[in-house]
């Protein structure tokens, strides 16, 4: 079953292939592509929508970048592997939630296509840390080497034609999840987030659009796709990002000096609490591991720590907990299960010592 | 009591009421539970295209030839039929589009093996930008020769 094979591969997210950071987690570029003479997903009868699946997917298997890649048909997986993929920001909700959905997603999970969306072609390409050029090059690449295989709807005057006027031009999101517990505990997100709404920024939760912000991580893109460049966008995005990263740095270090002790005692308690909890929901767990991301970034833990926390970030989830345990499991079952892995994950993390960045 | 608000984006009775800072610019938006829910409760863009489709006309003026798309479905969509709805609905889309977008015409990438006019746009674009770099590092020879560059490309466009 190609999900489980999704989930047991080592991949760029969970497994430290990219070069890992503190304060931005991945880096995402996103492309919205659509076929010439199709009505778009949303307008389009169920064979339309089939012959939409069938040239695309068969245009994406024929590139190099997807050999062997994963195809992923909604309608032949189950809730559970659907949400799976949309943890892990494969898929989209709205991918998930319709029948004629598929997704081809290369082998080491860093470009996933996704087919009959809000638009035919949805390019996503992410990269663990923040790598801004490397991604969009990958995905630049990919467009280009759909645009020979397929006949793309697009006009002189206004680029690419989407579904929504809001990605029409470029059909470019790029965006950067971040990490920002020190503007948080600092008090400064709205302000932050403030900013750069003023500036056409978006900024979302952990899971897209109208989620909270668990565990102190946010979605940060461009809203603009018309009439700037796609270097214009990635200059816009990539000068905002360095400003925020240095901001997010700015409080930590404040917050560190001015408590002293109680920095580290709230931290400490975090790994306390995560590593004798019996019972953890998902936003608690996100919560505290986010403590426990900030201990690794400010040499209260090791660093090569780092990578293990992130993992158990996307792994706490609930899909993911019930896809690991192989079964459905009530809340209280999630909940309890997610303990026990987390426990078993943090048994030899050492004691926290004061900071040193 | 005052009358219920309707929900910006189906009709519904609207339960959440947002204003959000965009641009610079204030824009309140009223969505139903369901609607908030799917999607527009953090994305300043879809506020300002709620705005817009609450002003549009009640009744159906322009159909789609290519999908049968009208323009009562984008209001309650907001999405298009096909791409050639593009140019059915283009009028309608130019002032939204300025709300959405600010900026009307496309400056970006071209498909692979298409369009030479949008790559001669896109080279427009760049040769102007970095003549006017080129000035304000004074670099007049290269700006010179990036003029030279931009007048040709204009006569391209202009006889395309
Ligand atoms: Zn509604
Ligand atoms: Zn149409």
């Amino acid at each position: 079953m190609s999900v489980e094979d999704i989930l047991a591969a080592e991949n760029e997210l969970t497994h430290l292939l990219g070069a890992q950071q503190a304060v931005v987690l991945s880096t995402r570029i996103r492309l919205a592509r659509n076929l010439e003479g199709l009505p778009f997903p949303g307008w389009a009868k169920i064979p339309q929508r089939k012959e939409i699946a069938d040239q695309c997917v068969g245009a994406l298997e024929a590139l190099p970048k997807f050999r062997r890649a994963h195809v992923v048909r909604m309608s032949e997986l189950g809730d559970r592997d659907r949400a799976v993929l949309v943890e892990r920001h494969l898929v989209s909700k709205e991918l998930a939630a319709g029948k004629s959905g598929a997704a081809v997603i290369s082998r080491d999970q860093t470009c996933s296509v996704m087919v009959n969306e809000e638009d035919h072609l949805r390019i996503q390409v992410v990269k663990a840390g923040w790598h801004l050029r490397g991604t969009w090059h990958i995905a630049e690449q990919l467009d280009d080497a759909l645009g020979g295989s397929l006949k793309l709807a697009f006009s002189d005057r206004l680029g690419f034609l989407t579904a929504c006027p809001t990605n029409v031009g470029t059909g470019l999101r790029a965006s950067a999840m971040v990490h920002l517990p020190g503007l948080c505990l600092a008090g400064h997100m709205d302000k932050v987030s403030r900013a750069l709404n003023q500036d056409g920024l978006a900024v979302r939760g952990w899971l897209g659009e109208g989620t909270e912000a668990a565990g102190n991580v946010f979605q940060i893109s461009n809203q603009q796709t018309l009439g700037l460049s796609e270097e214009a966008i990635l200059k816009h995005l990539g000068g905002w990002i360095k400003n925020v990263v240095e901001q997010e740095w700015n409080a930590r270090r404040k917050l560190a000096q001015e408590e002293g002790e109680k920095f580290v005692d709230r931290l400490s308690r975090s790994l306390g609490l995560l590593r004798s909890a019996r019972l953890l929901t998902s936003s608690e767990a996100m919560n505290m591991l986010s403590h426990l991301r900030l201990a690794c970034d400010m040499g209260c833990l090791p660093e090569e720590r780092r990578h293990l926390v992130d993992r158990l970030m996307i792994e706490g989830q609930p899909a993911h907990v019930q896809a690991r345990a192989g079964q459905e499991l009530d809340s209280d079952g999630r909940d309890r299960r997610r303990a026990a892995v987390v426990r078993e994950a943090l048994k030899d993390f050492p004691d926290l010592v004061p900071p040193s960045a | 009591m005052s009358q219920p608000l309707k929900c910006s984006l189906c009709e519904e009775a609207a339960t959440v009421h947002l204003s959000q800072v965009v641009h610079g610019k204030v824009t309140k938006v009223h969505l139903c539970e369901a609607c908030a829910q799917k999607g527009g409760a953090m994305d300043p863009a879809v506020f300002q295209l709620a705005d817009a489709l609450t002003t549009a006309s009640p009744a159906p003026t322009l159909i789609c030839p290519q999908c049968g798309f009208t323009d009562i479905d984008f209001r309650k969509r907001g999405r298009l039929g096909c791409p050639s709805c593009w140019e059915t609905f283009g009028d309608v889309l130019g002032g939204l589009l300025r709300k959405v977008q600010h900026e009307p015409s496309h400056v970006g990438r071209t498909p692979a093996g298409a369009s030479p006019v949008g790559r001669l746009r896109r080279r427009l674009d760049d040769a102007r930008r970095e003549m006017e770099k080129a000035i304000t590092g004074e670099d007049y020879e290269v700006a010179a020769r990036l003029r030279d560059e931009i007048a040709v490309i204009e006569q391209q466009l202009a006889t395309s």
